[in-house]
């Protein structure tokens, strides 16, 4: 499944399920995608095209639920969450009327569109609700398997896709179900990571082990983050970098503190994202150009964990 | 079955009076916003309008009744309890602190499908329980009440072209047109009318009735299962915010809040009077 999108790898499974389980509705706000097409022409019954109205999305969503159906909401990702916060607040974590929400896109997933198709702020906007089960998907092969693992679960789960093709992490068949995989082993230092960040973690640690620093990658999908194998994992650590292509405040990074400040773990931890001192930008020529203005293009990257490190000699090198 | 209007009248007047006591005991409460649609509740619930078991309140093939307006929460509390899907005692406890309820309408309460509070929300979950009801085959009704500032949210346009474009002619919606909102009249705020024309023009059969007449609630209502249309139905009601009690009603001032004291009195005092007026 290497070449192929979070997106279609997410709505070709689903059209799988969707065929063997007539409650299964998928709900779109006028989004296209390969597999949504043939979803359409061979279920219609099973397709709602809701327009470009996320928050009715929403709603309806909630009232197929109470009716018995299985449902998917599909949108932009800044619009299937901000977009429609209080009704996700309100029929999702106050009520607990479990539906999916799809949402493409995540991070600058939209590098040319600017920064209303740039969602930087959702996983601090969702996790601060109860009852949504974030899911900031990193590969094809994951994205497959949470369409089955959508299914059943009981809460409100946001599937965060992102919109590149990125190369497959994980093999099939893999378990994703403690939230969170180990992709690199190290005796004392982690970067934590989620979603498209996850990839340039793991090129991070491959670069910095090429120079005899092992540096681990921990790729955190599920959030909230499953605090027990997160501290099971790095008690011994020495130090810790969380990176996300996200504002921080209230980000992956801030989950992570609260995990090692909850229990009592005196690590310290880097936290790398995006300040919101640099506000929102209108930066184009490509995800790494829009990471730079931010400072977390992989060139800064190196530098700063270099930096953190006190290896800073091996910053420099490619 | 047929249904007695007077007797319909009799049980508004009683609910009436329930709510206000409740509130006024609890010193909260959208008295004005409850009083206005009373009369609509009890002829869903009592009028033989609604399939509905208080027994049973999950019973998969009632009809499902979304509050939408849910700052009414007192009415239909005070009708569900009347109606006996759960012990009337438990409305002394209304907001209170060893109560299971408060001002705005909570899923959790028997006979209650949704919370509300946030406008312009559980029309669209009314018309996702309608398509699916028509995805499953099945025949249950979704009843919804609007307030009519609740249509100033656009979420309300959003569903409202949904409804029409899928057909959803299992669902009826009702607004209670009190022309008031929180701080003026809505024709000051921002004028809404003409609803009939909006409405018909987002694809509705649109009726425009006397939401305080208990035969025009009726009849626009009874009919509802039969109809041959294709389009969903809005029943825009005429009403006024604080019917029945003449001392708070038709007035912004009274928005959200329950009478206290020397007001209590004189609110009770003027709905026993507006009962000997019928």
């Amino acid at each position: 499944m290497n070449n192929i999108s979070q997106r279609d790898a997410f709505w070709n499974r689903v059209y799988e399920i969707a065929r063997k389980d007539t409650d299964v509705v998928v709900v779109s706000a006028d989004m296209g995608a390969p597999a949504l097409d043939k979803f359409r022409r061979d279920m219609p019954s099973q397709f709602v095209n809701a327009g470009i109205a996320e928050q009715n999305a929403v709603t309806i969503a909630a009232g197929l639920c109470l009716a018995g159906k299985k449902v998917f909401v599909y949108a932009i990702a800044p619009f299937i969450t901000l977009r429609c916060l209080e009704q996700i607040r309100v029929e999702n974590a106050i009520m607990d009327i479990p539906i999916t929400l799809v949402g493409v896109g995540a991070g600058f997933g939209y590098e040319d569109s600017g920064p209303t198709h740039h969602i930087i702020e959702d996983i601090a906007i969702m996790r601060s609700m109860p009852r949504i089960q974030i899911n900031s998907i990193t590969d094809s092969v994951m994205a497959s398997a949470f369409a089955d693992i959508s299914c059943d679960l009981k809460t409100t789960n946001y599937v965060r896709l992102d919109r590149q093709v990125l190369p497959d992490l994980y093999n099939e068949g893999s378990d994703f179900s403690k939230g969170l995989s180990i992709l690199r082993e190290s005796d004392d230092c982690y970067i934590i990571s989620t979603g498209s960040m996850t990839h340039t973690a793991v090129d991070i640690a491959r670069h910095f082990g090429e120079r005899n620093i092992n540096i681990g990658v921990i790729d955190v999908y599920s959030i909230p983050v499953n605090g027990n194998a997160l501290a099971e994992k790095i008690r011994n650590a020495k130090k810790l970098i969380s990176l996300e292509e996200h504002f921080l405040p209230g980000g992956l990074g801030s989950a992570v503190c609260e995990v090692l400040n909850d229990r009592n773990i005196p690590v310290r931890v880097k936290r790398l994202g995006l300040s919101t001192d640099r506000n929102y930008c209108y930066k184009y020529g490509g995800r790494e150009a829009i990471r730079s203005y931010y400072g977390v293009d992989m060139d800064s990257l190196k530098k700063e964990i270099a930096e953190y490190l006190s290896v800073g000699s091996l910053c420099g090198a490619r | 079955m047929k249904v007695s209007i007077s007797g319909l009248k009799k049980k508004s007047h009683g609910i009436r009076k329930t709510m206000m006591d409740m509130c006024i005991k609890a010193g909260t409460g959208h008295v004005t916003s409850s009083l206005s649609c009373i009369d609509i509740l009890v002829a869903l619930y009592h009028g033989c309008i609604m399939k509905h078991d208080p027994g049973n309140p999950e019973w998969e093939e009632r009809d499902r009744f979304i509050l939408s307006k849910g700052q009414a929460s007192p009415a239909l509390y005070t009708v569900l309890a009347d109606a006996g899907y759960f012990d009337p005692e438990k409305l002394n406890r209304f907001a209170q602190k060893d109560g299971s309820f408060g001002v705005h309408l909570q899923h959790d309460v028997p006979g209650v499908e949704i919370t509300s509070g946030s406008l312009g929300q559980g029309f669209g979950v009314a018309a996702g329980i309608a398509l699916g009801a028509k995805m499953n085959r099945e025949l249950y009704m979704v009843f919804t009440l609007l307030g009519d500032g609740e249509c100033y949210e656009g979420s309300i346009w959003e569903t409202a072209m949904f409804a029409s474009h899928n057909r959803l002619n299992n669902l009826i919606a009702i607004i209670d047109r009190n022309y008031l909102c929180v701080t003026d009249f809505t024709e000051n705020l921002i004028a809404l009318e003409p609803m009939e024309d909006k409405w018909k023009a987002f694809g509705w059969d649109v009726l425009r009735i006397n939401g305080h007449s208990m035969e025009c609630i009726v009849d626009s209502l009874s009919t509802v299962r039969s109809r041959r249309s294709g389009k969903p139905l809005m029943i825009i009601a005429d009403t006024v915010k604080g019917e029945g009690v003449d001392c708070i009603s038709n007035n912004p001032i009274w928005h959200g809040l329950s009478p206290k004291g020397e007001d209590a009195d004189m609110a009770r005092i003027c709905l026993e009077r507006s009962c000997g007026n019928e």
